[in-house]
This record gives C-alpha cells, sequence and structure tokens, in this order.
C-alpha cells in the first residue's frame, strides 16, 4: 500500500517505514499485531488442511482414504495446532496487541520489547511442532495421555511438546504484558469501570493465562522425563498415577478454553453495542461475569476426567463445579439480548459475527451443561458430542467472535473498508456451513459414535455425509475473507477514523493511527458505550 | 549513611539473624523423634521464612495492596490444585464404579 | 539528579518503575506455578509413599543442604542490603553486596555440585543406572530422586541467572554505569533473588529434612 504521489502522505504506524527490517524489529505493537495475524493465518490454514483431511476420510465408513495410525496423526495435528497456534493466540495476540493500549489510552503497552520477543518464541514454538509433524506428526491426541504417550507411543512426541512447552512461553509474557499495561498505563479518567468489556475480558484472560500456563509447561517437562528415563510418575506399576498428569493437564487446559472464549465475549461486547446503537445492559455485571468466569473456570478441571478413574465423590464436586461456571456465561447471554432489545440494529458483516458468536456460544453453553451432568457424561464422553460441543463453542464461538473483530476493526487497523456485500455472504456461509459441519455430530454422539476413530458403522454415514459437505462449505466461507481482505488493502474504500461511528478511544485517532496512537495522551470523560438508540449518535470516551 | 539509611540496614541484619535461627531450629528438630510434628513443624518453620524473606527483604511491608494479591495468588492457585486434587486421591477407593481400574496389590496403592 | 529517564511508552519515571516492579511480581507469580507441578508431585509421592520418601531423604547430603541454606539466606540478607544501599546512591557498597551475592550463590552451585557427584556416585541419578538399597523403596525412591534433581536441578539453573543477572549489574556499577544499574532495575534483579531463596527455603525441608529422626 505504497503512497500515491498525488496522496498528502499522512505518516502512520503503515507508511512510515515499509522495510522487512522495519517489520521484524519492531516494537509497535500494531506491527507485532500484524506479525501474528500473518502467523496465526498460515497455522490456521495448516491445521484446516488437517480437517480437511479428517473430513474426506469420515465421508466413508471405512477407514479407506488413510491409515488408522495416519488417522491419528492427522487429528493429533489438528488440535494441537488449532489450539495453541490459532486459538490462544487469536484474539489476544492480534487484536488485543492492536488496540488494548488505544483502548485505555496509552501509546504501547507496558513492555514493547517483550511483546516482540513474544512473537518470536510463538515462531519458534510454532516451527518445532511443524518440525514435529513434518516428522512424521505425533500420534497421541492433543491431550497426551499417559501411558500411551509416554511409554507406548512411536511417534514424535518429544519434539511435539517442546514446540508446546516453548509456545507456552509466548503465552506468558503476553498476558503478563497485558496485566501491567491495564493496571499502570491507563489515560486519566480510564477508571475501571470505564474500560470497554474488550479490555477485561483481555485483562482476565491474562490472569489466566499466567497462572495456568506454567502448569502446562512443567506438566509436558515431566511428561518428557517419564518418556525418556520412566521415573514412574505416571505408572501405576511403579508406583506412580496415570491420573496425576491429567489432573495436570486438564488444570490448564480447562482454564486454556477460558482462554479462548474470553476475549471472543469481548469482543462480541464491542461490536454488538455499536451495531444495536444502544449502550451494554448491564456492563457491571458483566464485568463481574467476566471476571467469575475466569475464576470458576479453574475449579472445574476434573469433569473431563469422569471415566478415567477418578473418584465419583471429586467427580460430583467438579460436576457441581461445572454447573456454577455457566452462571456468568448466561448472564452475558441475556446482557447481550438485552442490549438487541429496543436498539437500532444494523445487520453489518461485523455484527452478523457477533450475533452468530451469541447464538453458536449459547448452543455450545448448554451442551456442556449435558456434559457436566455426571451420569450423563459417562455416555457421552469420548462420543462425537463431545466434538460437537467444544466445536460450537471454539469455532461457533471464538472463530466467528475473532472474525468479526477483524472485520470490525479492520478500517482502523489498515485504513481501508472491506467489501461489505462480501462481508457478510462470508459470515453466512460460515454460519450455514459451521451448523452443518456440527450439528449433525451432536445427533452422531448421542447415537453413540466415538471420536478418534477414522472408521464407523454405516448406519453413521449419512449424519457423517452432511458434515463433510457442511465442511466444505465452511471451507470456503474461510477462504473468502482472505481473499477480499487481501484485496481491500490494495483497492478497498479509504475508511476514515471513526467509519461506524463507535465510542472507543481507538476510534478517537485516525485510521490507520499513528505510531504513537494518540498525539497526546487523552482525557476520557465518560463511560463506555454512551450510544443513544433515540437518535443513533454516540459519545466518544 | 543516613539515620533511615542505618536503620534500614539494621532490620535487614536482624531478619537475617532470624533466619539463621528458624534454620538451626528445623535442622535440629528435624533428628528429634516428634512423629507427623516433625513434618508440620518443619513446613510452619519454612513458611516463616518465607515471610520473613517476602515481607522485609521483597518489600511487601510497604507495597501496595495489588502487589500482595500477585504476591500471594500462585500459592493460592496451588493451594487448589492440590485441594481439588486431593478430593480425589482422599476418595479414591470409596464408592468405586466399573469404569475404574480395579485397585493392584501391591504397596503401591496408597490411601491419600 | 536530572529529571530521571523514562522509556516512550510511559508518561513518568515513577509509572516505568510501578510497572517494572508489577511486572516482576506477575513474572514471580508464573515462576511459582511453573514450580507448582513439581510440588504437587512431590506432594502426590510422599502422601502415596512416606515410608519410601523418607528412606530416600535419609540418603541426601543433609550437612551439605543445611549449610547451603545458610548460605542463600545470607545472600539474600547482602541483596537486601544492596537494594537499599543502591537507593541511597551508595553505589560502592552496593558494588560490593552485588559481588558477595555471586559470590555466595556460586559458593551454593558448587557445593550443590558436590552433593551431585556423591549421589551421580551412589547411583541415586533417575534412569536406567538408578539403584537404591532398600529394595522394598525403590520405586518411591526413584520418585524422590526424579523430584530431587528436577526441583533442584531447576533451582540450580534459575540460580545461574540470577548470578549472571547480579554479575552483570555488579561490574556495570563498578565501572560507573548509574543509569544502567539504577535503583528500579536492582530492585528487580532483587525480587528476583529472593524468589529463588525463597523456593530453597522449601525444598530444603522437603527434601533433606524427611525421616531424619527414624531409620
Amino acid at each position: 500500500m505504497h503512497a500515491r504521489v498525488s496522496d498528502i502522505a499522512i505518516p502512520d504506524y503503515l507508511n512510515e517505514d515499509w522495510s522487512l527490517k522495519s517489520w521484524l524489529t519492531t516494537h509497535d505493537h500494531k506491527r507485532i499485531a500484524w506479525l501474528y495475524m500473518v502467523s496465526i493465518t498460515v497455522f490456521f490454514f495448516v491445521g484446516g488442511a488437517a480437517a480437511t483431511l479428517i473430513r474426506l476420510e469420515l465421508a466413508t465408513p471405512q477407514g479407506d482414504l488413510v491409515s488408522a495410525d495416519t488417522y491419528n496423526r492427522l487429528f493429533t495435528a489438528h488440535g494441537v495446532i488449532m489450539v495453541w497456534m490459532f486459538l490462544i493466540p487469536s484474539i489476544p495476540s492480534v487484536l488485543g496487541n492492536f488496540l488494548m493500549p488505544m483502548m485505555i489510552g496509552a501509546r504501547d503497552l507496558a513492555f514493547p520489547r517483550l511483546n516482540l520477543a513474544s512473537w518470536y518464541i510463538y515462531v519458534l514454538g510454532g516451527l518445532f511442532t511443524l518440525g514435529a509433524l513434518a516428522a512424521g506428526g505425533i500420534d497421541t491426541g492433543w491431550t497426551f495421555y499417559t501411558p500411551f504417550s509416554t511409554m507406548f507411543s512411536n511417534s514424535n512426541v518429544i519434539l511435539a511438546i517442546t514446540g508446546v512447552f516453548i509456545l507456552g512461553f509466548s503465552s506468558i509474557l503476553t498476558g503478563l504484558n497485558f496485566i501491567v499495561t491495564v493496571h499502570k498505563m491507563r489515560a486519566p479518567g480510564m477508571t475501571w469501570f470505564r474500560l470497554p468489556l474488550f479490555v477485561w475480558a483481555n485483562y482476565a484472560t491474562s490472569i489466566i493465562l499466567v497462572l495456568a500456563t506454567p502448569v502446562l509447561a512443567m506438566t509436558l517437562a515431566l511428561l518428557a522425563a517419564e518418556r525418556l528415563l520412566h521415573i514412574g510418575i505416571f505408572d501405576p506399576a511403579l508406583g506412580g498415577d496415570p491420573l496425576l498428569f491429567q489432573h495436570l493437564f486438564w488444570f490448564y487446559s480447562h482454564p486454556a478454553v477460558y482462554i479462548m472464549v474470553l476475549p471472543a465475549m469481548g469482543v462480541a461486547s464491542e461490536i454488538i453495542p455499536c451495531f444495536a446503537r444502544k449502550r451494554v445492559f448491564g456492563y457491571r455485571f458483566m464485568a463481574y461475569a467476566i471476571l467469575g468466569i475466569a475464576s470458576i473456570g479453574f475449579l472445574v478441571w476434573g469433569h473431563h476426567m469422569f471415566v478415567s478413574g477418578q473418584s465419583v465423590y471429586a467427580s460430583m464436586v467438579f460436576s457441581l463445579l461445572s454447573f456454577l461456571v455457566a452462571i456468568p456465561s448466561a448472564i452475558k447471554v441475556f446482557n447481550w439480548t438485552a442490549t438487541l432489545y429496543k436498539g437500532r440494529i444494523t445487520f453489518s458483516a461485523p455484527m452478523l459475527y457477533a450475533l452468530g458468536f451469541v447464538g453458536l456460544f449459547t448452543i455450545g453453553g448448554l451442551t456442556g451443561l449435558i456434559l457436566a451432568s455426571l451420569a450423563l457424561d459417562v455416555h457421552l464422553t469420548d462420543t462425537y458430542f463431545v466434538i460437537a460441543h467444544f466445536h460450537y463453542i471454539m469455532v461457533g464461538g471464538s472463530v466467528m467472535a475473532y472474525l468479526g473483530g477483524i472485520h470490525f476493526w479492520w478500517p482502523k487497523m489498515t485504513g481501508r473498508m472491506y467489501p461489505e456485500m462480501w462481508g457478510r455472504i462470508a459470515a453466512l456461509m460460515i454460519f450455514f456451513g459451521f451448523n452443518l459441519t456440527f450439528f449433525p455430530q451432536y445427533l452422531l454422539g448421542y447415537e453413540g459414535m466415538p471420536r478418534r476413530y477414522h472408521a464407523y458403522p454405516p448406519e453413521f454415514q449419512v449424519l457423517n455425509i452432511l458434515s463433510s459437505a457442511g465442511a466444505s462449505i465452511l471451507a470456503i466461507g474461510y477462504l473468502l475473507p482472505l481473499g477480499y481482505l487481501l484485496w481491500s488493502l490494495f483497492y478497498g474504500k479509504r475508511a476514515e477514523a471513526n467509519p461506524w461511528h463507535a465510542t472507543g478511544l481507538e476510534w478517537q485517532t485516525s485510521s490507520p493511527p499513528p505510531k504513537h496512537n494518540f498525539e497526546r495522551t487523552p482525557t476520557v470523560l465518560r463511560d463506555a458505550y454512551q450510544y443513544d438508540p433515540q437518535t443513533g449518535t454516540e459519545a466518544p470516551q | 549513611m543516613t539515620n533511615l539509611e542505618s536503620h534500614a540496614y539494621r532490620r535487614i541484619v536482624l531478619v537475617w539473624i532470624a533466619l539463621m535461627a528458624l534454620l538451626l531450629l528445623t535442622f535440629g528438630s528435624a533428628y528429634l523423634k516428634l512423629g507427623a510434628w516433625n513434618n508440620a513443624i518443619n513446613l510452619g518453620i519454612a513458611a516463616v521464612k518465607a515471610l520473613l524473606v517476602a515481607v522485609f527483604f521483597m518489600h511487601l511491608r510497604s507495597a501496595s495492596t495489588m502487589l500482595r494479591i500477585v504476591a500471594v495468588i500462585a500459592l493460592l492457585m496451588l493451594a487448589l490444585l492440590f485441594g481439588l486434587s486431593h478430593t480425589d486421591y482422599a476418595t479414591r477407593t470409596m464408592q468405586r464404579v466399573p469404569w475404574q481400574t480395579p485397585p493392584k496389590s501391591q504397596n503401591a496403592e496408597g490411601g491419600g | 539528579m536530572s529529571e530521571a529517564m523514562h522509556a516512550a511508552q510511559f508518561d513518568s519515571a515513577a509509572q516505568q518503575e510501578e510497572a517494572a516492579t508489577l511486572g516482576i511480581w506477575v513474572f514471580l507469580a508464573t515462576e511459582l506455578m511453573f514450580f507448582g507441578p513439581l510440588f504437587f508431585g512431590y506432594y502426590y509421592g510422599r502422601s502415596h509413599f512416606p515410608d519410601g520418601f523418607a528412606a530416600a531423604s535419609r540418603h541426601t547430603e543433609v550437612m551439605l543442604g543445611t549449610i547451603n541454606t545458610a548460605v542463600l539466606l545470607t545472600s539474600s540478607m547482602l541483596m537486601a542490603i544492596a537494594g537499599e544501599a543502591r537507593k541511597a546512591n551508595a553505589t560502592r557498597l552496593a558494588t560490593r553486596m552485588l559481588l558477595l551475592v555471586a559470590a555466595l550463590g556460586i559458593a551454593f552451585l558448587v557445593i550443590k555440585g558436590i552433593e551431585y557427584r556423591h549421589e551421580w556416585q551412589e547411583r541415586l541419578f533417575p534412569g536406567a543406572g538408578f539403584f537404591f538399597p532398600e529394595h522394598q523403596h525403590a520405586a518411591a525412591a526413584r520418585m524422590f530422586y526424579f523430584l530431587y534433581f528436577g526441583m533442584t536441578g531447576l533451582h540450580a539453573l534459575h540460580l545461574t541467572i540470577g548470578i549472571v543477572m547480579v554479575l552483570v549489574f555488579a561490574l556495570g556499577l563498578s565501572r560507573g554505569a548509574r543509569r544502567f544499574a539504577n535503583a528500579e532495575r536492582i530492585e528487580v534483579a532483587a525480587l528476583y533473588w529472593h524468589f529463588v531463596d525463597a523456593v530453597w527455603i522449601f525444598l530444603y525441608p522437603i527434601l533433606y529434612l524427611v525421616g531424619r529422626s527414624s531409620g
């Protein structure tokens, strides 16, 4: 996007220097956001390729496309890549990095060089993991359960977990950066309860990142030690306990799912008020609910272990606690809905994504309650019901919110508008394709089809074909934004500072913003989301 | 050296003396036959030593509430990990269900 | 001293210092969570094999371990003095203290090395060559010694990083690099050092003092 001779080149963070070196050595949080965006997009499509092969295999009942062993490596690759290399960094490291300083009126994050280091560490971890894939992959599932991973698997376990170990440090440093930034760098007048909910969401996510991720890192190290030295901590024959691994693994991995969904909730809370022209209903409850989800989310990990041999009494405790975590989530869904009520709604592309998020997250959440019921989970665990549940939240929820956020803030990030018609088409296609892919999986799980099998009884074929058909539509839906967003970088209409007439501080600066975001540190005068539904006008913060 | 500084140095040395005394106490008491109290005493003394280091050397004495929360939060999280997992380990052998693996006959099977 | 400098993203030196302090405390919280699973493994092993862990612990070098604890506690004291001295601009005192801290840290590592050598020679290092004389406790002892080497090894790694940091600041300060080795940074290094000490305060009793009154 070179400035044309006829343009008056106003310096912004993009055009001030186009060299590769300036990108790779930048301390600017906005450029680091782009570095992340490019990398996670690449990894998303690698993970998507694995998913494509999975759905192709599952179109027929026989295991005829790939061997069982290869299939194991495919779903493991899909899980590892999508969880650690796409979902966890997606909203925080792309949108969070770009927006957090601007939303609070700061010039950058607290530790810009640490931010760049986070990205390099992320790339290093990603390369290790891809290296493990190139070397033949790993077949343990993304959960690396012992004793299979420690004693029996013949795949590249150590290489893969080294990659994940390294990726963990990238997350930890990002979380640390966000926490210090939100505490120490808010502009004058930006009190905690004037913060946009996107900031609250990323803040709570950062707390989870810094407290949970180190546990995963050490757990993977223990796994490696067990595999290499046969210590016996996870081996019952030597006095150990496989559930020790699972307690440690899920102590991180359950909060990890909240790392993946809380930022998405933050995005929804920015988009919905803007396109309903109405302030968020129950702002304080929304903030408290975010904190509630983050806290209670640390108490429920045992619900992944109901049939692993965990004591029934502990399972009952975890089941009850898992019901509790639904409460703050439900409060948020009610409040988004109440925000829409009597609003002046525009069905822009970001709004379509945000509404899709609310609906699909609700379905996913309700099925989460089903799985949290101990008596039901005994039958549904390790079936496609579980797969459908978490894909509704992570794909129907988080990925849609991510795309919604990318579209919403695209004008701010690039100074260009994306083509609205294509945006809406893609959003609807993704929504339709997603449901066609994953709703049949609830039925398959209910009927008893187990997960992680490359072949299945013929009576499940119809639903599987529907699911694979949906996946092909979903794939096209994901490719469309890749196409038109890239197109818009060169040919999109130039965006004004605040094309959506939104209220956040980030919209008070130019599109794209100057390098230091604000000429002077702004003073915040108002609460967030001061939209007037009567007139449709807004009062910026 | 100002008065303020010499006060600060003096306090530091006093804390060190306390730490050394506690070290001798924990080392010595370990050799006394006190049964389960050995463990309790040692952990208790360790906690006091760590508290002295945190409060006096790490300036938690004069720190904001926020810093104090950060200082303590990881301990709380670990307590959670240990505590909730303990509900599993303590009750593993009670009310067994069909999908649990049968208990081993050797001493590998503990009781929480 | 002229108006204190601060990085571009901050509005004042005070804001920068607060951010640095909060940052290092959050980092220490992550470090404690990182050690956590090792303590959890210990908790599992000790509660399932109390006699085995006691037997294993009796084979650790308690005298060297106790001396090392004293070494670290003393180094923390000197580090605290260094921090106060630097704040009061007593840079020569601060430099001397930092050098002593590093020296004690190195002493700790040397003593630890001696312990490791003895344990290696007694075949207590976990792996194919592991051997424990009391056969009925062999499995538990293997677990214990894995945790022992894991925890003390990780601790030693962190201590080494601390020593390097302290030496860098000591040398910088001795050469007059007052802005490089400023009070804020010394404070950050000191908090890290004290944390490493605090971890050892817990490692010492759980690794060295179990079962000393029996067996």
